[in-house]
């Protein structure tokens, strides 16, 4: 059963519990000029918070509600698309899509090309720039706590329920059932965005004014290419058959060229 | 050279389909032979890590404790050092069952998180990755200025707590030290919080007074006033009950305010060049100078270069830390006598450091202002009101009056229940003590961790040692105090004056908007 | 010329017979200059890390050495295969002139993405790791593969020259399969030419409407193809003053106007694809993506289709105007569907990328290499000297400069 995550942002009082719950888990650096920001900060941030040693980060945004500002903290991290960009881009096939959800990469296979980095819709990647033997960055949803029906390391120790681990076909539901319930926005961000993502949101406050991609393409990623990849070697042996064929026809009866 | 084209082309189409296929077979060997593997959930990166037992169940089993509190970064009583948080939730079990503070709002939040500033997370965190705001800088740099003279005054509570922190047994009393510490550091004045204690019970017994006989249009029970942490719950979640918060203000501002104002004006110093400093157990106190209310002195000369009445509150714990790295050697110092002026306390003064203490030393002056007459030696030793209950109840009898109900509490979600039974309509009291942590100032959230969580043993050892300093103490009622008396004469003229009403008393602002107010008790969890 | 040295090198006494010379001129100097920088440069990448070297950051992963390596270089490279088509296959056996020196360039173009490449990605010791770990529904995939094997069809093609002059044995088999190797040779920069175009595709409302279209694998072959041309002429004028030897003008001619047809047809299908997706406004919009749009597009095809087909393309400057506006177009076209084409959206938080010092002296420095590489290859093997070749007049060469272009 594909596992995802409801973020109910309305809920989240920026504790950021599971920020370091995700550094404990995933044995991330502490680097003192990222602990000195505050949510305030990380929103501003062309990073968004996102280091390669901060895989989520709550950002704090103030946007509108019935005419007042408000404040909301958004967890960012990797979305773990349905179909994802990254996996369809990496050519050394060093990301991969679980079938219980979490959206994985090794290291060990990666070449370090950034094609990922450039395709992810939600800009999520990142990258040791300060290392001479650089990877890629990004949470990994606790693959491995997933694998062993647990649930993820930051969901695990929200202590408001902003974010829930589940199904993500019940994790829908239930968000479509809050939101009716709680007069919310009326978007599952995660629903449809790049083809759905196994990380759904939901807000009380538009999301254009919390940083959300929302123009973000409906379709998957992956089929934007798949089609070319697809006719690829067709197109590669069909065209070889014609240029033989040439080849043959105008070196016929004439003195080769060396 | 002269090779014929049509062998030159087969050759091309076998070699062409030998070099794809090849290529292809070379690929999918390799796939098959394990290089081209899908990568199992142990091959991502991270995951290697470790997370609290609790947190270590299948998804959606119930915990008993998740996550911690929130902590905004501007708190200027509060930090937490996430590196050294553990996630071990007892910051969160703290500040929701012992203080009623977390989980006690609806979500969203609105703007600010709701923090009373108790501290009573420092003393809970088993890791000591929340701490106070540290502001030994700003302290340092003051003293290193010549031109500005610096002000200290002490809480009853930090004298039987910083011994602790070197290495002496929980409760000692280290005033003497204390003092000659302070002046090794350079502190120019070192005043007694204690002083403006007396000082407190005097303006609060007033007004006491004044309600019960009705000559003061405000509610009864009169509520204390003294701790900003227990003023904050009340301003947070009990607007309605404002008016029964005494006006009077809380110790430390009463000291504050009138450093720059009557010791200026009796010592000739300039109050622009005053840096008052308090030595506070409690964070909520850095909370409580910085409020916009409380630069009285300010306000009082018409001088808007006058600082706040309270610059810089540090805690206990800032003072050890001062002591430490400056390399005093804290045990052998001598013992010396605050300055005087506004040096000298009472034992009912040195009470106010524990539960209950305000309420006996308002006790024993209450009967001296309402008989003229001093309390008897009974008064000296109000039992019912001592002790770490969280709630506790006595009645005094003063003659002319008859009984006095009086009510104690420490602990804010005990006084959210007797809040709750107020609001009831409920309130056989005519005063009530209340503070916020849980045993009172004595364990507050800026003393020296004794042990974590705090246990009533450390407590009652701290509490003794107050009790002990009052039966010691050569006066023990606030209105003996020869300080206390001059001031009056001298400055204030009478309590509740209007220059004690401009110097020493205050308003409270409501805070409910700042939150979505909880819609039933019930589901009080998330 | 002082600084005009000849290296002998003797390797081993059956090839003693050989004579390598290299004439070492002051621009010979710069360029080894700059190659000395930027290997330095590089020796400092692969300890220290690209953070260190680049001012690559997680908003632009991708910035100058990519665009001008990988994908600008192999544009210019491209010409190789298109010169390939024309001549061996097509068998218009007038361009056999420029065969080998377009063919020679083209690999050195793509021996330098290579080196490249290696510079650029993080774990360039992983280069191998897509022959075994497929990642098949991945573009880059297909460029990594075409790439690859097409510099080694290269590398063969080049020894069957170079067999003429050392290991002589092996050059008859070499020419036996020449066939078969320039067919894989057309097939597969065709496939990863318009790949390249492909790439920017996956990255959907991120690139201006103005370059992200559907379209853009075929652009992007269709440009490869046609500044193969200009690159052909700027080279042989260059080499040519650098190597005393021309090549006559009408051939240049008439691979201008080869060129020039797939002008035509790139910029019809430009507007064909405008008109479909309805980006006129955006295109005259005159903001900065408009107006280097259109500029791409005036500078880069218009004028050139126009130098081509009027008689400024029988004179030598004419030629050289079309070669270089056309190579600066597609240069401008390349850069423009990384930098201008995704700068907003890159920068819509902060952003901000501006190459390093560092950085444009290792894309130079490859440059150099490859110039120093070709210049030598050219002195020691039959390149340019095949038939139908005029000898230029000595040319004086002055403080690294050439004294004047055209007879
Ligand atoms: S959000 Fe980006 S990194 Fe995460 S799965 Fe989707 S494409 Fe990959
Ligand atoms: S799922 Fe795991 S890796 Fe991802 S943000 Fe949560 S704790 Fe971190
Ligand atoms: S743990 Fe939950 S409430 Fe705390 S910051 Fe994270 S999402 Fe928000
Ligand atoms: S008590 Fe301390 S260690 Fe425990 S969760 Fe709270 S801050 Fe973290």
């Amino acid at each position: 059963m594909a596992k995802g995550v409801l973020v109910d942002i309305p809920k989240c009082i920026g504790c950021e519990s599971c920020s370091v719950a995700c550094k404990l888990w995933n044995e991330l650096e502490w680097d003192e000029q990222e602990k000195n920001k505050t949510a305030i900060d990380r929103a501003k941030e062309p990073n968004n918070g996102l280091w390669p040693e901060e895989w989520t980060s709550i950002n704090r945004y103030d946007p509108e509600k019935d005419g007042e500002s408000v404040a909301r903290y958004v967890k960012a991290q990797c979305m773990h698309c349905e179909d994802p960009a990254c996996v369809s881009s990496c050519f050394s096939k060093a990301f991969q899509k679980l079938p219980e959800g979490p959206v994985i990469y090794d290291q060990s296979l990666c070449v370090g090309c950034r094609y990922c980095m450039m395709a992810c819709p939600f800009d999520v990647l990142r990258y040791e720039w300060k290392k001479a033997i650089p990877g890629v960055r990004k949470c990994q949803m606790c693959a491995t706590r997933v694998a062993n029906n647990q649930e993820t390391a930051c969901t695990s120790v929200c202590p408001t329920g902003a974010i829930i681990f589940g199904d993500r076909d019940q994790l829908l539901a239930e968000a479509k059932k809050r939101i009716k319930e709680n007069g919310y926005v009326d978007r599952v961000f995660g629903e449809k965005e790049a083809g759905g993502t196994s990380w759904l949101y939901i807000s009380d406050t538009p999301f254009e004014q919390m940083r959300f991609r929302t123009d973000v393409t409906t379709k998957p990623l992956p089929s934007y290419t798949e089609g070319y990849m697809k006719a690829t070697p067709f197109v590669g042996v069909g065209w070889a058959a014609i240029l033989a064929g040439l080849y043959v026809f105008n070196n016929k009866g004439k003195e080769p060229l060396d | 050279m002269a090779s014929k084209v049509g062998k030159v082309i087969s050759l091309s189409r076998r070699s062409f389909l030998k070099f794809v296929g090849g290529a292809s077979l070379v690929g999918v060997t390799l796939n098959l032979s394990g290089c081209g593997e899908p990568i199992t959930p142990d091959k991502a990166i991270g995951g290697n890590g470790w997370m609290p037992t609790q947190y270590n169940a299948p998804g959606n089993w119930p915990t008993s404790v998740r996550g911690r509190v929130p902590i905004d970064p501007e708190n200027p009583a509060i930090v937490r050092d996430d590196q050294k948080c553990i996630l071990c939730g007892q910051c969160i079990e703290v500040c929701e069952k012992i203080q009623s503070v977390f989980g006690n709002y609806e979500l969203p939040i609105k703007k600010e998180f709701v923090c009373v500033n108790c501290g009573q997370c420092i003393q809970w965190c088993p890791s000591g990755a929340i701490s106070e705001r540290d502001d030994v800088n700003k302290v340092f740099k003051a003293l290193a200025d010549p031109n500005v003279t610096v002000v200290v005054q002490t809480a009853p509570a930090t004298r039987i707590g910083l011994g602790e922190e070197f290495g002496m047994p929980v409760g000692t009393n280290v005033q003497g030290k204390q003092v000659a510490a302070l002046r090794k550091l350079g502190f120019d004045v070192v005043f007694d919080t204690n002083f403006t204690a007396d000082l407190t019970i005097m303006e609060e017994g007033t007004e006491l007074v004044k309600r019960v006989t009705g000559e003061l249009h405000h509610p009864i029970p009169q509520m204390t006033s003294c701790c900003p942490g227990w003023v904050k719950f009340v301003e947070y979640f009990y607007p309605e009950l404002i008016p029964n918060l005494s006006s009077a203000k809380s110790p430390q501002q009463m000291e504050g305010a009138l450093i720059k104002t009557y010791f200026a004006e009796k010592k000739e110093v300039d109050p622009k060049k005053i840096f008052s400093v308090s030595i506070m157990p409690c964070t909520a106190k850095k909370f409580e100078c910085q409020r916009p209310e409380m630069n009285s002195a300010s306000k009082e000369l018409n001088d808007s270069n006058v600082s706040p009445d309270v610059d810089v509150v540090l805690t206990t714990r800032e003072l050890a830390r001062m002591i430490k790295r400056t390399g005093i050697d804290f045990s052998s110092l001598p013992e010396e006598e605050y300055d005087k002026l506004m040096g000298t306390g009472t034992g009912a003064g040195v009470i106010f450091g524990t539960t209950g203490g305000v309420m006996e030393a308002a006790v024993r002056s209450a009967y001296y202002l309402i008989t003229g007459q001093q309390p008897p030696v009974a008064l000296w030793n109000l039992t019912p009101v001592r002790g770490m209950q969280g709630v506790k109840e006595a009645a005094v009898n003063i003659p002319g009056v008859g009984d006095i109900k009086v009510a104690v509490i420490s602990g804010l979600a005990n006084a959210r229940k007797v809040m709750d039974q107020m609001k009831a309509g409920n309130a056989p009291w005519a005063f009530m003590e209340i503070m916020a942590c849980p045993g009172g100032c004595e364990y507050g959230g800026g003393q020296p961790r004794a042990s974590s969580p705090p246990s009533d043993e450390d407590r009652n050892r701290r509490a003794a040692s107050l009790y002990n300093i009052d039966a010691k103490a050569k006066l023990r009622n606030s209105h003996d105090n020869p300080e206390i008396k001059q001031i009056y004469a001298d400055f204030l003229t009478a309590p509740m004056s209007e220059k004690a009403e401009e110097l020493l008393h205050t308003h409270y602002v409501s805070r409910a908007d700042d939150f979505i107010p909880k819609k039933s008790e019930e589901n009080k969890l998330y | 010329m002082e600084l005009v040295t000849t290296v002998v090198s003797r390797a081993g006494a059956k090839m003693s017979s050989v004579r390598w010379k290299f004439r070492m001129t002051p621009m010979r100097w710069v360029f080894t200059g700059i190659a000395s920088a930027a290997i330095a440069v590089i020796l400092v990448r692969f300890v220290l890390g690209l953070g260190a070297t680049t001012n690559l950051n997680d908003q632009w992963p991708w910035g100058l050495w990519i665009s001008f390596d990988v994908l600008l270089g192999v544009a210019l490279a491209g010409g190789g295969y298109g010169t390939a088509l024309i001549v061996y296959v097509l068998r218009r056996d007038k361009f056999y002139p420029i065969a080998r020196s377009a063919m020679l360039t083209s690999l050195l173009g793509y021996i330098v993405v290579v080196l490249g490449l290696l510079i650029e990605v993080g774990q360039w010791f992983n280069f191998w790791r897509p022959y075994v770990s497929w990642g098949h529904a991945s573009v880059l995939f297909e460029v990594f593969w075409c790439i690859s094997c097409y510099t080694v069809i290269q590398i063969l093609e080049f020894c069957e020259v170079g067999t003429e002059k050392v290991f002589k044995g092996a050059h008859k088999y070499l020419k036996k399969a020449m066939p078969v190797m320039l067919i894989i040779g057309i097939t597969l920069p065709t496939l990863h030419q318009s790949s390249l175009g492909q790439l920017f595709y996956l990255m959907v409302g991120k690139v201006n409407p103005l370059w992200w279209t559907a379209f853009l694998p075929v652009f992007f072959l269709l440009s490869s193809f046609f500044v193969g041309a200009g690159m052909i002429v700027i080279e042989s004028t260059l080499a040519g003053k650098a190597l005393n030897h021309k090549v006559e003008i009408p051939v240049l001619r008439g691979l201008v106007k080869i060129s020039a047809g797939a002008m035509i047809l790139y910029l019809m299908l430009k507007i064909t694809d405008m008109v479909v997706r309805g980006t006129f406004a955006n295109a005259f919009a005159f903001d900065l993506p408009s107006i280097m749009f259109l500029s791409e597009l005036t500078f880069g095809v218009i004028i050139p289709i126009i130098i081509a087909f009027s008689s400024l393309s029988s004179t030598r400057k004419g030629l050289i105007w079309f070669g270089i506006l056309t190579v600066s177009g597609v240069i401008m076209n390349r850069f423009d569907v990384l930098f201008t084409g995704m700068g907003k959206y890159l920068n819509q938080y902060g952003g901000s990328y501006v190459p390093a010092v560092s950085e444009f002296i290792v894309s130079l420095g490859l440059v150099s290499i490859a110039c120093l590489a070709y210049l030598f290859l050219a002195e020691n093997f039959n390149i340019l000297g095949n038939h139908g070749s005029e000898h230029a007049d000595d040319i004086e060469i002055k403080d690294g400069k050439y004294a004047s272009t055209a007879k």
